[in-house]
C-alpha cells in the first residue's frame, strides 16, 4: 500500500500535471470565473457573423487600395509581391466544432489586428497622403477589435474559455521600405483570402 | 688615369654607401604607424568606417600626422580610392575615418589599407611614410542570407540631380534578371558572375513617397526591390528675424524656402543656437521658433539658425540688440465718448513694455472716402479728439503703436467704428413738376430728388409740401409725405400756386424749395426738333431767352415706354444754352423726348423747346400689320393705320412696298429690287411716313401676287419676312355674281312659297282624286271631237254601296284597338229617281273603302314582316290571325302611323296587281309603287255592270275582311 502510495499516486500526479501544463489550448475550468469587462450581447453569434460579413465585404477594396497606393511594381505583379504566402499565419478549420472555430477565429483576428496595426503605422509614414487607405485600415481595425471582443465573450460565456494563446506576425519596423510594402501586401492578400473562408464558416 | 680610376672608385663607393644608408633609413619602421585597424560598414549610408590608433606616443604628446588610405574593389590591385587624412594625434586616441561608397558595399568586396607619416614641424626628420598596413577585406555578401535575389542600396536618400548606383546580387548564375525604374528597364553593367550594377545619373524628384526600383527573375516569381528617396536641395532659410512684444519672449521667424519633398521623417529640422548664452533649441516648427529671454536681461543676441537633413546643412546668422526689436502688441479697449454731429473723442489702452518705454501711436480716421492721420505719444492710455466731422456719418478709426525710442515695427491695427449724431438737412430738395389738365383741374405731379448724404445730415423721415394760392395769398394745403417717397400728385384748380417743399429729419427741417405752378399748364405748341444722340448722351442746345430767366430745366423720361416713365430733370444756370444729357438708363432704339423750360424771375417755368431723338437708331425689327382690302381683278388696297411710328427703334422715313408677281414686270413708279434670297420683285417707295395706305394697281386678273410693306429708316429697313399672298379674281366673276345671286334668291323664294303652299299646289297640280274636268285630257278629247268619249258625270253613276268606318279623327289608335271598332256600313243603293235608264255610263267601281288597308300605307295589303317565318305568315291569311300577329309583333310600328293618314282613302281595285291566289300573298307582298297607280276605268255598257244585290253587298263586306283577294 505504501508502495502504491509512494509510486503510483505521484506518477498520476505528475502525469496530470504534465497534461495541464502542456495543453496547447488552456481552457478555464468550468467552475473557474470567466469574467468579461462588459456584459455580452444576447445575440453574440449573429453579431459575429455580421462583423465577419463586414470584414469580408471590405477586404477586397482594402487590398486594392493598398497595392494601388504602393505604386509599381505592385499592381501588376500581385502574384509575385502580394501572394498569400504568409508562413506563420494562424490556421483555421471550417469543419471544426464551434468552440474550435471560435478559438481559431480569436487567434486569427488577434494576428490580423496586430498586423493591420503595423501596416497602418507604416503607411502613415510611407504614404501620408493616401487618406482613403488610412481610413479603410482604421475601419477594418475597429471592426476587428469589436469582433475580438465578441468572440471572447462567446468563448467565455458558453465555453468558459477565458484566455487563448495568440501569435503575432513579424514586426516590420526594422525592415526596409520595399519590404514593408511587400509584407503588408502579402498580409492583406492573405486576409482577403482567409476572411472569405471564415465568414462562410460562421 | 690611375687618379681618375681612384676617384671613380671612391665616388662609386661613396654613392653606394649613401644609398645603403638611405635604404636603411626608409626601411626602418615608423614608430607611429597606424595599428589596431578595424573596418565596419554602415549599410544605410553605404559608408566604410575605419578606426585605428597610433601607439608609441608619449603621454600628452600631440603629433600632427598624415594617414594615407587606399581602397580597392573586388581585388586589391583595383585601387579605386586614395586619400590623405591629416589630423593631430594624441596619446591613446582612437582615430576614425569614413568613406562613402558609390557602389553599394553589399555588391562587391572592398579592401582597405593605410600608412602614416608625421607632418609636424617639431619632428621634421620623421617626414617619411610608414609601411602599408595589411589589406583589410570587407565582404558583406556572405552575410546576406539565402534568398535568391538582393537589390541594394535600401532606402537610399539622395539629392535631386545626383548620381546613384544600384546593384543586385543573385544567388543563381542561371537566372536572367532585369531591373526597372518606374516601369522602365534599366541597362546595367556586370560586376561579377552574379552581380550587376546600374548607374542612374541626375536622378529627378518624382514623388514624396519615393521611387520603387525593382529587379525580377524573368522565369521565376521573385521580385525584389528598393525604394529610392530623392530630395530637393535644401535651401538656406530666408528672412530670418527675431523680435519681442514683451521683452520676455523672442519670436524668431524665417522663410524655410522650397520644400525638399521628403517624408516627414526624412525632412529637415531647424535648430536655433545663441552664441553668447550657448543655448541651443530644436524648433518644433518649420518657420518659427520661440526663445525665452534670459532673466538676467541679456541685451545682445547672436543667433545661428541651422536647417539640416540627412544630406545637407544650412545656417544663417543674426546679431541684434533686444531693445531694438520691440514689436508692441495691438492697442486694446478702444472707445468713443462725447460723440456729437461734428466731434468725437477716442480713447485706448496699450500693453506696457517695461517702465521706461514710451509708445508712438498712429490714429487713422476713415470716413466719407477720406483718411486723416494723427500721431500721439502714449505711455499707458491714449486719447484723441476728432473734429470737423460730418453729421450722421459712420467713421472707422484705427490705432497702432510702435516703440517711440527705437522704431522697429508697428503693432497690429485695432479698429473701431462710430457714427456721428444727426443735424438738420442743409440743402433744399431739388424739386420739379409735371402738369396735366384734367376736367378743368390742374393735376400737378411733384418730383424731388433725395438729398445727398452730406445735405440730408441724417435720415430723412418725411417731406412737407405747402401749397400756397398766390391769388388769395393764403395757405390752401399742407401735405406731409413720408420718406422715401420721391414725389406726389396734387390736384389744383386753374389758379396760380406756389409750392414749398422741405425735407425733414429727426433734428430739423431743410430750407424750402419753391416752385410756382401756373393754372395754365403752358403746353403751347412748340415744334419738336430731332436730336441725334451718341454713346455719351444727347447734346441739347436752345436759343437764349430775351427776357430774364433765372435758369433752365431740361426734363426727360429715362424709361419712356413705361407708364411711370421715371422723370428726370437737370437744373442749368441762366447763362447756359446747351447741355449734354447722359444717363445710364439710355438704351439704343428707344426714343427719348426732352423738354427745355425756362424759369422766369417769378419762378414760373415755361416750355421753350422740345427735342426728340435716339441715343442710337436701330433698324426696325417689325413690319406693320398690313390689312388688304378692295381686292379687284386689277388692284387692291393696303393699309397699316395701326402702325405707330413713335414706338419704333428709329425715325421712320417712309415705307417700301414689295410686290412679287410671276410676270416680273414693274409698272411705272415701281423699281426692280433683288431680295436677300435673290428673288426679284418690284419695290415702291413711300416717302411720307404718315402715309399708311397704298393702292396696288395695274394688276392682272386671276394672277398670284405676294406683297410686303416694310418701313425704312436711316439705318436700314425692316425685316424681309413673310410676304402676304393674294390672287386677283376673274374679271367676270363680279358680273356673274350680280346675276346669279338674284336668281338663286328668286329660286329660293319660289321654293319656300311652294313649300308653304304645298297643299294648295298639290290640289291644283296633282290631287289625289283628279278632277276630270280640270284634266288636260278633256281638252285633248275635245280637240279630237270624239263624241263617244265623254267624261263621266257623277250624277250619272249609281253607286252600289259605300261603307264608312266610323273613326275618331285626330286620335292615334293601335291596330288592336280597331278590333273594338265596329264598322258602320253605309249602303248606297241606286235610287230610281237617280237612275237614268239603260244608258251607258262611265263609273268607278269602288268596291271597298277600307280604313285598315289605308292605315297600312298599302293598297289593301297587309304588310308582311320580312323576316317572319313561313308558318306564321301562313296564318296571316286569316284576318283574325293577321290582327293577332300584328298585335304581337308590329303593334309599335303600326301604332305610330299618324292618325291623319287614317282617313278614308279611295282604293282602286283595278289597280291591284295581285292575283287571286291566296297562297302567294305571304311570299309575294305587293309592291306599294304599283298600288299607287291609278287606272282610269273606261265606260262600259250598263248591262255588263253587276246589278246591286244583297249578295254583292255581302261580297263587298267580305272584301273588306280579306283584302288579299281581288276580284275582277
Amino acid at each position: 500500500m505504501k508502495v502504491l502510495a509512494a509510486g503510483v499516486v505521484p506518477l498520476l500526479l505528475v502525469l496530470h500535471w504534465k497534461h495541464g501544463a502542456g495543453s496547447p489550448l488552456p481552457i478555464t475550468p468550468v467552475n473557474a470565473t470567466c469574467a468579461t469587462r462588459h456584459p455580452c450581447h444576447s445575440n453574440l453569434m449573429n453579431q459575429i457573423r455580421n462583423q465577419l460579413a463586414q470584414l469580408n465585404g471590405s477586404a477586397n477594396a482594402l487590398f486594392i487600395l493598398y497595392y494601388t497606393a504602393q505604386g509599381e511594381p505592385f499592381p501588376n505583379n500581385l502574384d509575385k509581391l502580394c501572394g498569400p504566402n504568409v508562413t506563420d499565419f494562424p490556421p483555421f478549420h471550417a469543419n471544426g466544432t464551434e468552440r474550435t472555430r471560435l478559438v481559431e477565429l480569436y487567434r486569427l483576428i488577434a494576428y490580423l489586428g496586430a498586423s493591420l496595426g503595423n501596416i497602418t503605422r507604416d503607411q502613415k509614414v510611407l504614404n501620408p497622403n493616401a487618406l482613403s487607405l488610412h481610413s479603410k485600415l482604421n475601419a477594418t481595425a475597429d471592426i476587428m477589435r469589436g469582433l475580438l471582443s465578441n468572440v471572447l465573450c462567446r468563448l467565455c460565456n458558453k465555453y468558459h474559455v477565458a484566455h487563448v494563446d495568440v501569435a503575432y506576425g513579424p514586426d516590420t519596423s526594422g525592415k526596409d521600405v520595399f519590404q514593408k510594402k511587400k509584407l503588408g501586401c502579402q498580409l492583406l492578400g492573405k486576409y482577403k483570402q482567409v476572411i472569405a473562408v471564415v465568414a462562410q464558416a460562421f | 688615369m690611375a687618379l681618375f680610376s681612384v676617384l671613380q672608385t671612391t665616388f662609386l663607393l661613396a654613392s653606394l654607401s649613401l644609398r645603403t644608408y638611405q635604404t636603411e633609413v626608409w626601411s626602418e619602421p615608423l614608430p607611429w604607424a597606424p595599428e589596431s585597424l578595424k573596418v565596419s560598414i554602415n549599410s544605410t549610408r553605404q559608408c566604410l568606417h575605419l578606426q585605428w590608433s597610433v601607439h608609441n606616443l608619449a603621454y600628452h604628446q600631440e603629433l600632427k600626422m598624415v594617414f594615407q588610405i587606399e581602397i580597392s574593389r573586388i581585388k586589391t590591385s583595383n585601387v579605386i580610392w586614395v586619400e590623405d587624412y591629416s589630423t593631430t594625434v594624441k596619446w591613446n586616441q582612437v582615430l576614425h575615418w569614413s568613406w562613402e561608397s558609390k557602389l553599394p558595399l553589399e555588391c562587391a568586396k572592398h579592401f582597405l589599407r593605410m600608412r602614416s607619416a608625421v607632418d609636424d614641424a617639431k619632428t621634421p626628420e620623421q617626414r617619411f611614410w610608414s609601411n602599408w598596413s595589411s589589406w583589410e577585406e570587407v565582404d558583406v555578401q556572405n552575410s546576406l542570407g539565402h534568398e535568391p535575389l538582393f537589390v541594394f542600396p535600401k532606402d537610399k536618400l539622395v539629392e535631386e540631380g545626383s548620381n546613384v548606383t544600384i546593384c543586385y546580387v543573385s544567388r543563381s548564375q542561371q537566372n536572367n534578371i532585369s531591373c526597372y525604374l518606374e516601369g522602365v528597364r534599366m541597362q546595367g553593367e556586370q560586376l561579377g558572375p552574379n552581380v550587376s550594377m546600374f548607374n542612374l545619373n541626375h536622378v529627378a524628384f518624382i514623388r514624396e513617397t519615393g521611387t520603387n526600383i525593382y529587379c525580377k527573375v524573368d522565369q521565376g516569381d521573385v521580385i525584389k526591390g528598393v525604394v529610392l528617396f530623392v530630395s530637393k536641395v535644401l535651401e538656406e532659410p530666408k528672412d530670418f528675424s527675431c523680435e519681442t512684444q514683451d521683452l520676455t519672449t523672442l519670436n524668431c521667424t524665417w522663410d524655410p524656402g522650397r520644400d525638399t519633398g521628403l517624408l516627414k521623417q526624412l525632412s529637415q529640422s531647424y535648430t536655433l543656437f545663441e552664441s553668447f548664452s550657448g543655448k541651443k533649441i530644436l524648433c518644433k516648427h518649420k518657420s518659427w521658433c520661440s526663445w525665452q529671454v534670459a532673466p538676467e536681461s541679456q541685451e545682445t543676441y547672436n543667433f545661428t539658425l541651422t536647417a539640416e537633413n540627412n544630406l545637407r546643412k544650412r545656417s544663417v546668422y543674426l546679431l541684434f540688440n533686444l531693445t531694438h526689436r520691440v514689436h508692441p502688441k495691438a492697442p486694446f479697449n478702444v472707445l468713443f465718448k462725447n460723440v456729437s454731429a461734428t466731434n468725437a473723442t477716442m480713447t485706448w489702452k496699450v500693453h506696457t513694455i517695461g517702465n521706461y518705454y514710451t509708445l508712438l501711436c498712429q490714429v487713422d480716421l476713415y470716413g466719407e472716402g477720406k483718411v486723416t492721420q494723427h500721431n500721439i505719444s502714449v505711455r499707458v492710455d491714449g486719447e484723441h479728439l476728432f473734429g470737423g466731422l460730418e453729421p450722421d456719418t459712420q467713421y472707422m478709426a484705427q490705432v497702432r503703436c510702435a516703440n517711440a525710442n527705437r522704431f522697429w515695427k508697428w503693432s497690429e491695427w485695432t479698429c473701431q467704428n462710430f457714427t456721428t449724431a444727426e443735424a438738420a438737412p442743409s440743402e433744399a430738395p431739388d424739386v420739379w413738376r409735371n402738369v396735366k389738365s384734367a376736367q378743368g383741374d390742374c393735376v400737378v405731379t411733384l418730383f424731388w430728388k433725395p438729398l445727398l448724404k452730406l445735405q440730408a445730415n441724417g435720415k430723412i423721415l418725411f417731406y412737407n409740401i405747402v401749397i400756397e394760392n398766390l391769388d388769395r395769398s393764403s395757405i390752401s394745403k399742407l401735405l406731409s409725405i413720408p420718406a422715401p417717397a420721391n414725389g406726389t400728385e396734387v390736384i389744383l384748380d386753374q389758379c396760380l400756386y406756389q409750392i414749398h417743399v422741405t425735407a425733414n429729419n429727426s433734428v430739423g427741417t431743410s430750407p424750402a424749395s419753391v416752385i410756382i405752378v401756373s393754372g395754365d399748364p403752358g403746353n403751347t405748341e412748340v415744334e419738336e426738333e430731332r436730336v441725334k444722340g451718341t454713346e455719351d448722351g444727347f447734346s441739347l442746345s436752345w436759343k437764349p431767352q430775351p427776357r430774364n430767366v433765372t435758369g433752365y430745366i431740361v426734363d426727360w423720361c429715362d424709361h419712356p415706354r413705361d407708364p411711370l416713365c421715371d422723370l428726370q430733370w437737370k437744373n442749368l444756370g441762366p447763362n447756359t444754352t446747351s447741355t449734354v444729357v447722359s444717363s445710364g438708363a439710355f438704351r439704343p432704339g428707344v426714343r427719348y423726348n426732352f423738354r427745355i423750360y425756362g424759369i422766369s424771375t417769378e419762378r414760373v417755368p415755361y416750355l421753350l423747346e422740345k427735342k426728340t431723338g435716339y441715343s442710337q437708331e436701330l433698324a426696325p425689327s417689325d413690319n406693320p400689320q398690313v390689312v388688304m382690302s378692295n381686292l379687284t381683278s386689277h388692284s387692291f388696297t393696303l393699309s397699316w393705320k395701326d402702325y405707330s411710328t413713335e414706338s419704333q427703334p428709329s425715325f421712320i422715313q417712309g415705307y417700301h412696298v414689295y410686290l412679287k408677281s410671276k410676270a416680273g414686270q414693274c409698272h411705272s413708279g415701281w423699281e426692280k429690287a433683288v431680295l436677300s434670297d435673290d428673288a426679284v420683285c418690284c419695290k415702291y417707295k413711300i416717302d411720307n411716313p404718315k402715309q399708311k395706305t397704298f393702292v396696288v394697281e395695274n394688276l392682272q386678273p386671276e394672277s398670284f401676287y405676294e406683297f410686303l410693306v416694310t418701313p425704312y429708316t436711316s439705318v436700314g429697313e425692316g425685316p424681309h419676312g413673310a410676304f402676304t399672298k393674294v390672287t386677283t379674281p376673274d374679271e367676270y366673276s363680279p358680273i356673274l355674281i350680280r346675276i346669279i345671286l338674284p336668281m338663286v334668291f328668286c329660286i329660293l323664294l319660289i321654293t319656300i312659297i311652294c313649300y308653304l303652299k304645298s297643299q294648295w299646289m298639290k290640289e291644283k297640280c296633282y290631287p289625289d282624286i283628279p278632277d276630270p274636268y280640270k284634266s288636260s285630257v278633256l281638252s285633248l278629247i275635245k280637240s279630237k271631237e270624239n263624241p263617244r268619249l265623254t267624261i263621266m258625270n257623277i250624277k250619272d253613276c249609281v253607286p252600289d254601296s259605300i261603307e264608312v268606318l266610323n273613326k275618331q279623327e285626330g286620335t292615334r289608335k293601335s291596330l288592336t284597338e280597331t278590333e273594338s271598332t265596329k264598322p258602320t256600313y253605309l249602303y248606297l243603293l241606286p235610287t230610281e229617281t237617280s237612275y237614268s235608264g239603260p244608258e251607258p255610263c262611265i263609273c268607278f267601281e269602288n268596291f271597298t273603302y277600307n280604313q285598315a288597308a289605308s292605315d297600312s300605307a298599302s293598297c289593301g295589303h297587309v304588310p308582311v314582316p320580312p323576316k317572319a317565318p313561313p308558318s306564321q305568315l301562313g296564318l296571316l291569311t286569316s284576318p283574325e290571325n293577321l290582327l293577332k300577329s300584328l298585335e304581337k309583333n308590329y303593334m309599335n310600328s303600326l301604332g305610330e302611323i299618324p292618325a291623319g293618314e287614317t282617313s278614308l282613302n279611295y282604293v282602286s281595285q283595278l289597280a291591284s296587281p295581285m292575283s287571286g291566289d291566296k297562297s302567294s300573298l305571304p311570299t309575294n307582298p305587293p309592291e306599294p309603287a304599283l298600288c299607287s297607280e291609278y287606272k282610269m276605268q273606261m265606260a262600259i255598257p250598263l248591262g255588263l255592270a253587276s246589278a246591286p244585290s244583297s249578295g254583292s253587298s255581302s261580297f263587298s263586306s267580305i272584301t273588306l275582311l280579306d283584302e288579299g283577294e281581288h276580284y275582277h
